[in-house]
């Protein structure tokens, strides 16, 4: 079986501080290679940063001010956000930026119409998203615009039959869904999809039987959980097939105890942080998911996530937003 | 699945010593491949060295698989192969070379000989050959022919050293291994 | 100085490629300092090597100096933005802006689209899950198909005479070329990385777009997958693109006969098959096919291809289970293939 093995030495307790340092540090390294190397998702980046400091109540340690003014900065004529600026708009960094206007109750700092026009402006005839003006079709995208479009509550603006119509047709007989028609099943496709359905309501079409025993037939002996079969364990798969089966209302199907011992592996005690897998490099990515997977699994120390949105709950309930889950 | 080298090596007192390799490297890319041989004859020869005589053993190295057997004689092999590859089929293997091996090399010749002087050219075939488990027809003799010796099997190289001993340190002491195979080593530890 | 150096590289670079169109992977070379006088870039049996001391130079500044271009604060000249952009995508594929602003370049005719082919092909030997890389290769493909298919309408519309019925079949020729090449971009990046998602979707994408229908191009991929999964038995994406093109073949092969032979507007843009029994006399001699006469004859002929497909597979499939013991994948096909068989 492909898996890791679990050192006795590896961190077994959860280092809140060090996590927080961390993702507060990591913005001020901006001339670092990495760091342009990564700026084609800065969106995202600082999303997932702002996300992982709020779930652990650390949210005023970050540049409010600045963040804003980036985010204005990065919306573009056509309503569209980019992940940085200079870089083209696209509904992954669309989705970031009012994800995080939502943490900071300031969705007025852009052009909310413009970012509904953008959106509506991306739907197919066969009800499917465009990632951007160029085209590419993704379940993802179809995730990302309803997701935006339910935070700044303007779900009646697309044609949602025909969305879902597509999403629909993205399933396959394992009862995950890829990323088009025919494609594979994939945990962050079956995320995107099963998130999908809840924000739209039509999470009675997914066989959640059939789904869950694919989704807990993720976990290994390590604990952890893969994306597909046959393929490592990673801290981003606790949060995507963990969130998933949430969302079906099938999360005891597997063995928390089990998971939460390889997640905490996957910190790194003299950083802060988690990484994909233990001993591996720490980044922002793995440590939102890595503490929103401990948070699904009822972690107290760490506020209360939301599945669907991968927000904190309180968020949610101030914008009266509140995703069906089946049970 | 996939063989990436296959080598012949004598236990000496302290030392392993190498006698014969083997490589496929075509999977890796192109510019680690010197690197990549340069650490497969290293930890070959480091698993060789760690191993009793009379022995077989599985150490798992990421997404590797390293099989050695070191027989009473002190001639040992050692074939290293990705997590796919069959195990039993891979015994097979070293036991075959290994008999091969002795029969047409002097056992004189084992402790001071090296790649350039051993006469013995199969390596390279058998591990051609081996690479589809199923053509080289191993699949219907491997539960004939492998003896009833337990293999060991390692989940780390560390579970191969001594307490206090350290992998970076053996890396970083080894005299076999270039500076660019150590600045490769460094590079390809901590990442995903 | 800085400036110098690195406008140099981008030069070698570009240079290289123009002068050696067989080079067929690109990396980064373990090496932290620079060795006096001489260029970073170096190549060996049609590899091109970059020395990692000078990337943290170099990606920065292309990086820079692209961004600036996109918010006008820069001038470049169409010949040095296919320069930098081949350098920034070459070091970090994922630039999706940088990949758009190639889009914009093919749009205007400045650059060939089988030029921007050969560079994601380039790109995928170093990053084979590059999702960017993969994304921009289908918005190409999509423009050569449309180039393709907007000659075709034009030829329908006129009379068809011989230069004509000559340019239709290099058309689909070229398509076939290109398909033919896609095909192997996809398993390259197969091979470089296990169970790659992005490979495998784009894989199904091309076959979806351009030979849908045609028995001929998924039939041969199914016999040139059939070693290939045998040797990557825990490669689930793999075994699933099987499971799409026996899927695909049942139904096709269970529609009404009349669909394999007619329909030419429904493939006009795709690739065509070369004979109109697709699977007509197959190398492999795994299927036969007669000559198609009389419907029901055909009929019958389609219903023992697809027990023989079904047959076929699951012989391979308990083959591969006897001998590789323990592999989640090969039991989640053997399920697959009876679900294909139940459902059929
Ligand atoms: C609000 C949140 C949390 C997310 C926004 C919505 C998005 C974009 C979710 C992305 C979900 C995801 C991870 C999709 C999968 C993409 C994909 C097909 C990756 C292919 O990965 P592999 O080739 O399997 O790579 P690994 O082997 O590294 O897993």
């Amino acid at each position: 079986v492909k898996d890791v093995i679990i050192k006795p030495e590896a961190p077994n307790a959860l280092l809140l501080d060090k996590h927080a340092d961390y993702i507060s540090a990591y913005g001020s390294k901006k001339d670092d290679y990495e760091y342009t190397l990564s700026e084609y998702l800065r969106m995202s980046g600082i999303y997932w940063g702002l996300t992982v400091m709020d779930l652990m109540a650390q949210l005023p340690r970050m540049n409010r001010q600045e963040i804003i003014d980036f985010i204005k900065a990065c919306q573009h004529e056509c309503g569209g956000v980019s992940a940085s600026i200079g870089h083209d708009p696209h509904l992954l960094y669309t989705l970031s930026a009012v994800q995080i206007l939502c943490l900071y109750d300031s969705v007025d700092a852009i052009d909310v119409d413009k970012v509904v026009e953008y959106i509506k402006g991306l739907q197919q005839e066969d009800g499917s998203f465009a990632g951007d003006k160029w085209g590419e079709i993704d379940t993802r995208f179809s995730f990302c615009a309803v997701a935006t479009l339910a935070l700044l509550g303007k779900m009646d603006t697309i044609n949602v039959d025909k969305a879902v119509e597509f999403v629909l047709s993205c399933m396959n007989f394992d009862g995950g869904f890829g990323c088009r028609p025919g494609s594979e099943s994939h945990a962050g496709q079956i995320y995107c999809c099963t998130g999908f359905l809840s924000l739209t309501g039509q999470l009675h079409q997914v066989n959640a039987d059939l789904l869950g025993w694919w989704l807990c037939e993720r976990q290994l002996p390590s604990g952890g959980l893969n994306g597909r079969p046959e393929k490592l364990p990673d801290v981003c798969y606790s949060w995507w097939v963990l969130a998933s089966l949430k969302i079906i209302g099938r999360i005891h199907w597997i063995d928390k105890a089990k998971l939460r011992t390889f997640i905490l592996a996957c910190q790194d005690e003299e950083t802060g942080g988690f990484a994909d897998r233990p001993g591996d490099m720490v980044d922002p990515f793995h440590t939102l998911f890595g503490i929103a997977g401990l948070s699904l699994l009822g972690d107290e120390q760490i506020k209360p996530v939301n599945p669907v949105l991968c927000m904190p709950e309180d968020v949610l309930q101030r914008i009266n937003l509140q995703p069906d889950l089946l049970s | 699945m996939k063989l990436y080298s296959l080598s012949i090596l004598h236990k000496g007192a302290t030392k392993a010593n190498l006698l014969k390799a083997a490589y496929d490297l075509s999977s890796f890319s192109f510019f680690q491949r010197s690197s990549v041989q340069e650490f497969m004859t290293f930890t070959s020869a480091l698993i060789v060295e760690r191993t009793s005589q009379g022995s077989r053993a599985s150490v798992k190295e990421q997404e590797y698989l390293c099989h050695v057997y070191v027989r009473n004689d002190s001639l040992g092999a050692v074939v290293i192969a990705d997590n796919e590859y069959p195990q039993r089929v891979c015994f097979t293997l070293l036991d075959k070379v290994l008999d091969e091996f002795s029969r047409q090399v002097d056992s004189i010749d084992w402790p001071s000989g090296s790649p350039e002087t051993i006469n013995y050219k199969a390596l390279d075939i058998h591990l051609s050959k081996y690479q589809n488990p199923r053509e080289a027809d191993a699949m219907t003799k491997v539960q004939a022919e492998l003896d009833e010796t337990k293999i060991i099997l390692h989940n780390t190289m560390e579970s191969l050293l001594e307490r206090g001993e350290k992998l970076d340190d053996l890396v970083a002491k080894s005299e076999h291994l270039g500076n660019q195979s150590k600045a490769f080593y460094k590079t390809a530890r901590k990442q995903n | 100085e800085e400036e110098v150096l690195v406008q140099r590289v981008v030069k070698d670079i570009t240079n290289a490629l123009k002068r050696n169109p067989s080079i067929d992977e690109i990396g980064v070379i373990p090496c932290p300092e620079a060795r006096y006088n001489r260029s970073p870039i170096v190549l060996v049996e049609n590899k091109l090597g970059v020395e990692s001391w000078c990337v943290k130079f170099l990606l920065p500044y292309v990086h820079n100096k692209l961004l600036l271009y996109r918010q006008r604060k820069h001038w470049l000249d169409r010949e040095a933005l296919v320069d930098i952009t081949c350098t920034v995508l070459l070091l970090n594929p994922d630039f999706t802006t940088a990949w758009n602003v190639r889009k914009e370049l093919v749009q205007s005719g400045v650059l060939n689209p089988e030029k921007d082919l050969y560079l994601g092909q380039l790109a995928l030997t170093k990053f084979p899950k590059s999702p960017e890389t993969w994304i921009h290769r289908r918005w190409v493909l999509q423009q050569v198909l449309g180039q393709s298919s907007a000659g075709d309408r034009r030829r329908r519309q006129q009379q068809r005479d011989e230069a004509d019925a000559e340019r239709s079949q290099q058309l689909s020729e070229h398509l076939a070329r290109t398909l033919h090449q896609e095909m192997k971009v996809c398993s390259d990046a197969a091979c470089r990385y296990p169970s790659n998602y992005n490979a495998w979707s784009h894989r199904i994408w091309v076959l979806q777009h351009m030979a849908r229908g045609n028995i001929k191009v998924f039939y041969d991929e199914l016999s040139s997958m059939r070693l290939w999964v045998s040797m990557h038995v825990s490669d689930h994406s793999g075994f699933h693109y099987r499971q799409f093109l026996l899927k695909e073949l049942v139904s096709e092969l269970s529609q009404s006969t009349a669909s394999s032979t007619s329909s030419p507007q429904h493939r006009s843009s795709s690739v065509s098959s070369s004979s109109p029994v697709p699977f007509h006399n197959h190398a492999n001699g795994e299927l036969s096919g007669g000559e198609g006469g009389e419907d029901e004859e055909e009929r019958q002929l389609s219903f023992i291809t697809v027990l023989q497909l079904f047959h076929q597979e699951m012989e391979l499939i308990s083959d591969l289970i006897q001998s590789f013991p323990g592999h989640e994948t090969l039991w989640s096909h053997r399920r697959h293939v009876f679900f294909l068989w139940h459902q059929w």
